[in-house]
Parts: C-alpha cells; sequence; structure tokens
C-alpha cells in the first residue's frame, strides 16, 4: 500500500491551523486509508491548534508517522505525550567523520573523535537505528550494575549510515597510551585487568543480556561440516558442558575498547555485552591481540596501532594478572582453552565470508584448523580455574606445581614453617602419583588449592584418574629404629600425616582423591 | 635448585648444599657423594643454605650415613629448624650426627 507523504512546513498555530487542515485533507482525498507520513524537516513550531489538527487526521488515518523532527518540536511532542500516541522520528543531525581521529573500533562500528569533548561510534551497518537502541540499552544497565560507561546522548547521520554520540573529554584509548607511553605498559595491564576482573564478577539479571554460550555453541556446530567428525564432535560437547554463568561478558574487550578519562578507566563499544563463561572474553582477547594477526603479523598495526610482539607482551601480562600467577604453565593452559573457541571464532567467521575461496585467507583457515586440532588432541575442557592446575603427572613438572602451591600460600600469608611442611606434602603426594598412578603409561593430574577464612587453613587436593591407591594404608615406618636397620620407604607419606591437620583419601567415579589440610 | 660446593682434602670432605634438596635434585647429591665417598673418613654436610628437604633427601642421608657408618664420621653442620623439625619427627636425630 502506497503511502501518503504530506510535508509541515514553517508555524503551525490558531491563525493558520484551519487551512493546514484544509490543505491535508485535499491531498489525502480519495485515497483511502493509506498511511500518512507528515514530514516535519520544515517545520519549526507547532500550537495546541496544530496538535489538533494532527489528531483529526489520526482519527482517519490512525497509521500516521510524523518524521524528521526537530529537537525544539520533537519537545513540544513529547511534552503533550503524542510521541507515546504515533510514531515520532526525530531529525538527525548530520556529522561528517572525514579527518577525524579514529579512536576505537569494534566488531560492529568505528569510533571517530569529532571534537574535544564529544565523539561519535559509526555503525558498519547502514540500517542501524536498532542496533544503536541496543547499545544504549545494554551501557545504561552496564552502568547501573557499576560498570563505568559511557552512554550516548544523540543519534546523528553520517554518510549513509547512523551514528551515536558520546561525550569522552580528553579521553585516550588504552592502545593509544600503549604506542605513546611504552612506560605505562604495566599500569595499563593492571588497570585493564582490574576493569575485566570487575566486568566478570558482574551478576546480570535474567532476561537482561544474550548467552554468549547459545553464539559459541552455533560457532562451535558450525565446525561439524569442517572438522574430522570426532574432533568436531568433541568441540561441541566442550562448549554444551560449559556451565551456564549469570556474570557479564564485554565480548569484544581490547584496548581500543578501553579509555582513560579524567583519572578514570572507561568502558565503551557495548554493544556486544552478553552473559556466560569468562573463556568466551579471553578466547576474543586472545583474538585481538594475537589470533586475528597470527599469519599476517602486521594486520594488529592497523588495528591497535602497535605491532605484534607489543600485543602478544600485553596479552600474556594481562592473562597472568587475571590469573594472579605467574606460573607460566597455568598462563598457557588457559591460553590454549581460549584459542580453541578464538580459533572456531575466526574459522566460522572467515568461511562465511567466502574465504575458502581465495588463497590467502584459505592459508589462514587451514593454518588455524591445524592449531585447532592440535589443541582438541589434549585438551579435554574449556573450563578453568584460578586454583587449579592441571598438569601431566611427572616427576619433572613437581617444581611447576609446587610454584603454583607457594603462590596461593604466600597470597595467604603462610608462615615459612608451614609453607615448608606443606610443600614436602605436596611433593610426597605428586611424586607418588608420578610415580605409580598410571605406570607404565602416562596421565594427568589435577592440583587444587583452596585457602578459607576463620579458622585460616589451605586445603590441597590431588585428583588422578589412575590405578586405585590408597597412600595412607602403607604402616608407618618405625622411626626408632637405627640406621643400619631403617627401611627405605615409607618417610614421605609418614611426614605427610605428622605435619598436616588433616589427610583424607578416597576413590571415587574412577579418580583417587587425596586431600591434604593444614591449618595456618 | 640444588647447589652443591665440594672440598676435599685428604680424607676430609666438606659438602655445602645451597637450596633444596627434593625428589629432582637428592640424585645429583647422591651421584656426588658416591664419586668422593671411597676412603673418606670424615665426611661433613654444611646445611646452611639449605631450605628444604623432603623424603627423598632423607634417603640420601640415610645411605651416606650407612656407609660412613663402615669407614669413619659423617656430621651435619648449621641446620636450619625447619629442617631440623623434619629429622626430629622422622627420628634422624638419633641416627645422624647433628649441630645446628
Amino acid at each position: 500500500m502506497a503511502e501518503a507523504r504530506i510535508a509541515l512546513t514553517g508555524r503551525i498555530d490558531s491563525n493558520n491551523a484551519p487551512q493546514v487542515e484544509k490543505d491535508m485533507l485535499a491531498q489525502l482525498d480519495g485515497l483511502g486509508q493509506v498511511p500518512v507520513v507528515l514530514d516535519a524537516e520544515e517545520l519549526h513550531y507547532i500550537s495546541s491548534a496544530g496538535l489538533r489538527v494532527i489528531l483529526r487526521i489520526k482519527k482517519n488515518y490512525p497509521d500516521l508517522t510524523i518524521t524528521n523532527v526537530n529537537s525544539e518540536v520533537y519537545e513540544i511532542l513529547e511534552m503533550t505525550g503524542f510521541t507515546e500516541m504515533m510514531t515520532v522520528e526525530k531529525a538527525y543531525r548530520v556529522v561528517d567523520v572525514t579527518g577525524c581521529e579514529e579512536i576505537g573500533r569494534g566488531a560492529n562500528g568505528t569510533i571517530y573523535r569529532i571534537d574535544q569533548d564529544n565523539v561519535v561510534k559509526v555503525y558498519n551497518n547502514a540500517d542501524a537505528l536498532e542496533d544503536i537502541q541496543h547499545e544504549r540499552e545494554v551501557a545504561r544497565l552496564a552502568l547501573i550494575l557499576g560498570i563505568p560507561t559511557a552512554i550516548s546522548y544523540d543519534v546523528v547521520k553520517v554518510g549513509e549510515s547512523y551514528g551515536s554520540v558520546f561525550e569522552l573529554l580528553n579521553a585516550s584509548s588504552f592502545s593509544k597510551i600503549i604506542v605513546t607511553e611504552p612506560e605505562k605498559m604495566d599500569w595499563c595491564v593492571k588497570e585493564y585487568v582490574e576493569l575485566l576482573k570487575k566486568i566478570h564478577s558482574t551478576e546480570v539479571p535474567e532476561g537482561k543480556l544474550p548467552d554468549l554460550k547459545e553464539t559459541v555453541l552455533d560457532w562451535a556446530r558450525f565446525m561439524l561440516d569442517y572438522l574430522p567428525e570426532e574432533a568436531g564432535k568433541k568441540l561441541v560437547a566442550m562448549v554444551e558442558a560449559i556451565p551456564h554463568d549469570d556474570h557479564m561478558i564485554h565480548g569484544d574487550y581490547h584496548t581500543k575498547n578501553v579509555m582513560f578519562q579524567n583519572d578514570e578507566v572507561l568502558l565503551i563499544d557495548m554493544d556486544t555485552l552478553a552473559i556466560g563463561n569468562p573463556i568466551f572474553e579471553l578466547a576474543s582477547m586472545y583474538n585481538a591481540f594475537i589470533g586475528y594477526s597470527e599469519i599476517d603479523k602486521t594486520k594488529i598495526i592497523s588495528f591497535q596501532g602497535f605491532d605484534s610482539e607489543t600485543g602478544h607482551t600485553f596479552w600474556r601480562k594481562s592473562l597472568a594478572e587475571y590469573l594472579d600467577t605467574k606460573n607460566e604453565y597455568k598462563i598457557q593452559e588457559v591460553e590454549d582453552k581460549a584459542r580453541i573457541i578464538g580459533y572456531t571464532r575466526m574459522i566460522r567467521r572467515s568461511i562465511r565470508r567466502n574465504g575458502l575461496e581465495n588463497e590467502e585467507d584459505r592459508k589462514e583457515i587451514d593454518y588455524w584448523k591445524a592449531e585447532l586440532l592440535k589443541l582438541l588432541a589434549r585438551i579435554d575442557t574449556l573450563m578453568f580455574s584460578r586454583n587449579e592446575l592441571e598438569i601431566e603427572a611427572a616427576e619433572e613438572n613437581l617444581g611447576l606445581v609446587q610454584e603454583f602451591v607457594d603462590e596461593h600460600l604466600e597470597a595467604a600469608e603462610c608462615s615459612m614453617k608451614s609453607q615448608m611442611q606443606i610443600s614436602v606434602a605436596v611433593e610426597e603426594i605428586f611424586v607418588n602419583i608420578a610415580r605409580y598412578a598410571y605406570a607404565p603409561d602416562k596421565g594427568n593430574a589435577t592440583v587444587r588449592v583452596e585457602v578459607s577464612d576463620a579458622p585460616v587453613a589451605v586445603t590441597i587436593t590431588f585428583v588422578d584418574h589412575g590405578q586405585p591407591y590408597d597412600p595412607l594404608a602403607k604402616e608407618d615406618p618405625d622411626v626408632t629404629l637405627p640406621a643400619d636397620e631403617r627401611r627405605i620407604g615409607g618417610l614421605g607419606i609418614f611426614i605427610t600425616k605428622k605435619t598436616m591437620d588433616d589427610v583424607v583419601y578416597e576413590y571415587k567415579d574412577g579418580q583417587n582423591i587425596l586431600k591434604l589440610k593444614k591449618n595456618l | 635448585m640444588l647447589k652443591i660446593n665440594k672440598t676435599v682434602e685428604e680424607a676430609k670432605a666438606v659438602v655445602a648444599l645451597e637450596g633444596r634438596l627434593d625428589t629432582v635434585t637428592a640424585p645429583e647429591l647422591e651421584a656426588d657423594l658416591m664419586g668422593i665417598i671411597d676412603g673418606i673418613t670424615e665426611l661433613v654436610l654444611d646445611f646452611e643454605t639449605l631450605d628444604y628437604i623432603s623424603s627423598a633427601g632423607l634417603r640420601v642421608l640415610l645411605s651416606a650415613q650407612k656407609t660412613m657408618n663402615k669407614q669413619g664420621t659423617m656430621k651435619i653442620v648449621h641446620v636450619k629448624e625447619v629442617i631440623m623439625d623434619i629429622f626430629d619427627m622422622t627420628g634422624f636425630l638419633d641416627i645422624l650426627t647433628v649441630e645446628q
């Protein structure tokens, strides 16, 4: 059905309202009940007499829209409740970003500084009004939940696209700070991770944000057609096994989307906000700093402004800070899990953009796929925990296990004496698992460290999937015998029992579980 | 990590240890002791900078003590309290000669 478009011009008040009404009815005459669009581009003022004309028109033509409304007229329509009775579309200010500094770039748009105090986010998608509305809503939600962010105050037209305008005074992105003040790298890492932890500890009321797990599941299922059957199924099962998590995820958390403004760290580009397991966030971070430019290392320079080496350093330092560890093994474990999702996402994205049809993209897809298959062959879960280390039960890994445990003990301000006793107990148990649990094969052990308050105590749990074996069942050695009659063996467990406050073994669900507890 | 400093003068050997005597490093000490112990009648182990000992370390000390019982004396000196505790609870104070 054709619409009738009528231009409203100048002022409409009691002087000319009857004439305006007559003209409008004349234009609509004989058209039947068509949708009516009143174009208010040239309308400067409307009085209540003018408003009554519109109401009468609406009575006969219920599908009525007023468009291109300037802000003064919009205010009148809003005050009188017209914006709730009919569709009223604001006129958009036109903004030109030619020559403006690009300060941020996200999945759905690019952010430019238009003057000293303001920035505009220009959406890639030309029909972006809904996206803009969505971003505004989620930014508002984030702000209410305590996440520092900027909320747009105006929607503008930028060429063929729309943009949303934010006030952002004297703000620099972390990418820019890293480039112009490289000595601030460690400070950036600290602030960047502090905000990340805050986001991840923010609980989101049910239904307010999309669940990223659903999205990641779609990516994983997409891969079923492109991976060997077993690997594809394993990937889907691993994503399915990630438990529901209602904590916030930014979704595009890289250094162009984190700003420093007047001593405050601020998050922008909120349209990807979601809920889910933090591994989803780490996956997109890995892509931003490494994955995306893993083959063509120049890509990151045009994206972030810094080179791939800087990106790599920033990522590893941030991950260490996020996990509260210096343990390279632990950092690698989580990075590898992030890479599984990261590669999955990039392969899907490239294939959907016909990446298989050109040589350069294909090379990239092949590389990501090969890496993904290697990871899927050796990793069984995408979940990670700061206080858990999964490691091959081998004597040469003892140092890594003790380093991991020590970090937690130091954080708990454990005394030297207790630390040494715990260290000895950890050694005895881990070496036992390394020697006997899987012999002559190999397997993994998980070491979990939990520190509790009141009373302050540390519990260390060892889990392996080896043959059932209770090391506590062994009889204690006779420690009163002279040297020549002393037997080797059993001393380690004996020391462990003596120095720990509690040592418990159980075999459950095919697992040897040994718990050490020490009151601090 | 274990640093082993050996000084052998005729029949007397002084072995100073620095770091950790654990599952990984105990075999190194054992090999070093085996290399010098022949003909030694006085063995001194200096623990001034040894921070840590586990049962693997105790095992090496026990076997050195057994050897020295046949050919001379063995003494462990400058032992830190945390290590003394381990010697104590395992009865090693009774079978080793220890000076703090």
